[in-house]
């Protein structure tokens, strides 16, 4: 059985083709100038000139970017002190948090969602806190970006050679000290990625940010989504080739950070 | 080695923003999620007591107009779903992660990005993509019917294999990453001292190599297998609103049935196949790691 | 530190972008239902913001309404059957009527309607039809019957049924010749039957809108649409007709109403009378190619619109026509019937 062998290369290349295939027809399409159907017509800007004219598209952005940029610094935070607090510190209940953070990357995301409806709705009813709308999406996107943040983080920090955190204590500084200057330095790539894969994880979520919604809190996923079960128009073509072409970026920015060495 | 120790340990509070952040938004409403589904719903619609465990009874099969079995048939056919979509996941990535394991050391990465980067991008543009596809003026729709898979005029869209399609464009990712961490580290003097002993390919792969992909082969599989079971968007958009499985029938709940305690029960019933999926996961790990 | 530093400053300025905005109302209205330039008007006429969430059917809703709370809209759009349950559910704040004056202009068979004597909570937005909406082959003659749903030998391939509940049903049931609001357990259950051994011939489930897209844009042939859009899907497409199926079928009559918490009481009211004003009613109904129930508006359409029998059918169709009822209790079985439809 050999790696490189014919079989493997070929299914490997249909299965590239097979993950791209989407990709590529809603790029192409975008630029497809027939109003329906997957006839070419010939190449068009128009959609991508109508999409910057329409005002829900316009809406849809700017609450998906609060609700992205806000959720992200959360999450950021939350996670790396979290992954500071189990890599280098917590020796007992560290299981138990290890599991705690498998929870939202393993449960179907609908659960996530009701569960989360369910929760703001006793919420409202008892304390009158959490009406939906931007407040409780970005909760929910927090919720389930901390455990891929610290994921980020953790691996970061064990790769991170603990001779340098040593040495600057011997030198006579303050725990605090070594943090500000030596470790937090050196971790600021992993937070930074695992920051980047948190905003893509917020920006594409659909599910969580249907059922936590309000007025005038629609994400651009969510407007998708309506568009398409009315019928989809090239309109949202153009939305979603920029949409992923902004995830593609994130991911790549995240995965080049993430190999720099600890040096 | 006790002051280091003990120095660890104080650092302990750098954690409680995030597990207090996440016990709050996470524990409180899966708790509020298995406590609701205990309760009745309202004659309009919302919920409230008395305590019943009438849901879990509809669940089991025994409705108001009998007993039907729609439910355990759902549940069925959505444990099928994530397990079919797991196992062809499993099929394809196998060959894909050895093509990349075979690779140099640069072409490596851009071949892992590069499967990477769909599993990043939206995965509602992709699967509404797929009914542009699969429809019914689609190449791919065309000669399915000239070969004789459809009838002519019809489209693979919407369909089962629709929506298998989509499933598996979308997990593949997910298997294949946990499974290339293993291939990677794969020693491949066992397979050929293997083969030069006079194994077939079959018997190399069952005993010298599969043993060593395992874990990562298994970590893959739940992380199909669990969310895929409770998928809804894509057999929502790909089945034609159509076919109904457990993800669809919770949304369909909390949306136009509104029966909030009946759809909380649905949703015990996946975190109990969650919870069940990630516990035989880590038995397994478990017991490679002591070397069985 | 840096990192909460930013973050204080952002939800500082978030905070004060929310106070600095002029007043809002928010709407949630039905997709493709009202004219834009309507809305800007008003904003303009009443120095405001609207915001405006959609949806596809009217328990959705029901749905969102129930379990978002009655402060997250200020006018929402329920058709006549659930008018009661939302109602009962104390969702809905009473109208003031000297806030309404145009409450007048309505004609005399939607104002006061049984589902809401008085107009306590509710006024008449439009009016309309339950039909086939289907694309003509020269040549080929159509049955105006359900049955190009309902009935293997004489469907129209590919069809969509229709995503909602009674809306479904209640095709199935007049089929069989039933009344749409039976509450007989054997009833329903043939009405289930018929509407599975439908959706195994049919392509999808889709809202009224989607249907008339799709069969506009040629994904299907035939699909249950609401009058409104599918007098607008035959001015897109010279080629489309629109039914009202022999059988008999649905009318239907939407209502603005206020949130029983709505944030912007005074604001909705305003909207409501707005939407009452003749001129507007008028131009409402050029845009969506709905009926109006606003006499005065009416004087003011000119006869595309009153000699179009999609729109205003004539009087012997009007006698086929029923009104969905509020069944109370008894919607479970609905409900029932139609999660063992979707699930099946």
């Amino acid at each position: 059985m050999k790696r490189s062998s014919w079989f493997n290369s070929t299914v490997a290349w249909l299965v590239y083709a097979f993950l791209y295939a989407p990709i590529a027809v809603v790029v192409v399409f975008s630029f497809n100038a027939a109003r329906s159907g997957i006839e070419w017509r010939g190449a068009t800007l128009d959609w991508y000139r109508r999409l910057f004219a329409n005002e829900q598209v316009q809406s849809a952005l700017k609450v998906s970017l609060i609700v992205a940029v806000t959720s992200t610094a959360l999450a950021a935070g939350l996670g790396t002190t979290l992954a500071l607090a189990l890599e280098k510190h917590m020796r007992r209940g560290r299981e138990v948090v290890n599991g705690l953070l498998a929870v939202p990357v393993f449960v179907p995301d609908i659960v996530l969602a009701v569960a989360l409806l369910l929760f703001f709705g006793l919420m409202r009813e008892w304390f009158r806190v959490f009406e939906l709308g931007l407040v409780t999406i970005i909760a929910g996107h927090v919720t389930f970006q901390i455990p891929f943040v610290a994921m980020v983080v953790r691996a970061r920090l064990a790769g991170m050679d603990p001779a340098l955190d040593e040495a600057a204590r011997d030198l006579g500084a303050t725990p605090r000290q070594v943090f500000r200057h030596v470790t937090l330095p050196l971790l600021m790539p992993g937070i930074v990625a695992g920051a980047m894969l948190a905003f893509t994880l917020s920006l594409d979520d659909f599910v969580v940010s249907f059922f936590s919604g309000g007025p005038g809190s629609t994400t651009l996923p969510v407007y998708i989504y309506s568009s398409v079960k009315r019928g989809v128009t090239p309109e949202i073509h153009a939305l979603s080739t920029l949409l992923m072409a902004v995830s593609v970026v994130a991911t790549v920015v995240a995965m080049m950070l993430q190999r720099r060495d600890v040096r | 080695m006790n002051a280091a120790a003990r120095r660890r340990d104080k650092g302990w509070w750098l954690g409680v923003p995030g597990i207090g952040w996440l016990g709050m938004f996470l524990v409180l409403p899966l708790l509020a999620v298995f406590a609701v589904s205990f309760l009745t719903r309202g004659e309009y619609g919302g919920y409230g007591l008395p305590l019943t465990i009438e849901n879990y009874r509809r669940l089991a099969g025994w409705g108001e107009l009998g007993f039907d079995p729609l439910y355990p048939v759902i549940l069925g056919r959505s444990l099928a779903l994530g397990f079919g979509t797991a196992v062809l996941c499993f099929l394809l990535a196998v060959p894909l992660t050895f093509f990349i394991a075979g690779l140099g050391e640069r072409r490596r990465l851009v071949a892992l990005t590069l499967v990477m980067i769909p599993f990043w991008t939206n995965l509602l543009v992709r699967t509404y993509a797929w009914q542009l596809l699969l429809g019914p003026s689609s190449w791919l729709s065309e000669a399915a019917a000239a070969a004789g898979f459809i009838s002519a005029g019809e489209g693979l869209y919407p369909s089962w294999s629709a929506v298998a399609i989509g499933m598996v464009a979308d997990f593949l990712p997910f298997f294949a990453l946990p499974l290339f961490a293993s291939v990677e580290k794969l020693d491949w003097t066992l397979a050929e001292a293997a083969a030069d002993l006079g194994a077939n390919r079959w018997q190399v792969f069952r005993h010298a190599v599969w043993p060593q992909i395992r874990p990562g082969a298994v970590t893959g599989f739940v992380l199909v297998f669990l969310p895929a079971t409770g998928q809804f968007v894509i057999p929502d958009l790909l089945g034609g609103a159509k076919t109904a499985l457990l993800g669809n029938a919770i949304q369909q709940q909390f949306g136009q049935s509104r029966d909030w305690p009946f759809g909380a029960a649905m949703a015990c019933v996946g975190l109990v196949i969650m919870g069940a999926g990630l516990f035989i996961q880590r038995r397994i790990n478990r017991l490679k790691e002591a070397g069985l | 530190m840096r990192k909460s530093g930013w973050l204080s400053l952002f939800l500082a300025a978030m905070a004060v972008v929310q106070a600095g905005a002029a007043q809002q109302l928010r709407l949630f209205i039905w997709s493709e239902y009202i004219d834009p330039a309507i809305v800007k008007q008003f904003e303009a006429q009443f120095d405001c913001k609207v915001t405006i969430d959609l949806y596809e059917e009217a328990e959705s809703m029901l749905a969102k309404v129930q379990g978002g709370g009655v402060s997250l809209y200020d006018v929402v759009v329920p058709p006549d059957h659930l008018v009661k349950a939302m109602v009962a559910l104390n969702l809905l704040a009473p109208l003031r009527h000297e806030n309404v004056p145009n409450l007048k202009n309505l004609d005399a068979r939607f104002a006061n309607p049984p589902y809401d004597r008085g107009n306590k909570f509710t006024a008449a937005y439009q009016w309309g039809t339950v039909g086939v909406f289907y694309r003509a082959e020269p040549g080929v003659k159509v049955a105006e019957s359900w049955s190009l749903l309902f009935d293997a030998t004489k469907q129209m391939k590919p069809f969509g049924l229709i995503d909602s509940q009674r809306d479904l049903l209640g095709a199935a049931l007049k089929f069989k010749g039933h009344s749409l609001n039976s509450t007989d357990p054997m009833q329903l259950r043939e009405a289930r039957d018929l509407v599975l051994e439908a959706k195994k011939r049919s392509t999808s489930f889709d809202g009224s809108v989607a249907a008339k897209n799709k069969v506009v844009a040629k994904g299907l042939k035939a699909g249950i649409v609401y009058s409104g859009e599918a007098a607008r899907g035959m001015t897109d497409d010279k080629a489309t007709r629109y039914f009202i199926p022999k059988e008999g079928s649905q009318i239907w009559q939407d209502n603005l109403a206020v949130l029983a918490k709505a944030p912007n009481r005074d604001l909705a009211e305003k909207f409501i009378n707005f939407m009452l004003d003749a001129r507007v009613g008028a131009q409402l109904s050029k845009f969506t190619q709905f009926a109006t129930p606003n006499a005065e508006a009416r004087k003011l359409l000119g006869p595309e619109e009153l000699s179009n029998p999609a729109i205003y059918p004539p009087a012997s169709v009007m006698e086929k026509l029923e009104f969905l009822e509020d069944l109370g209790a008894k919607s479970r079985l609905y409900d029932e019937v139609w999660i063992q439809i979707k699930t099946r």
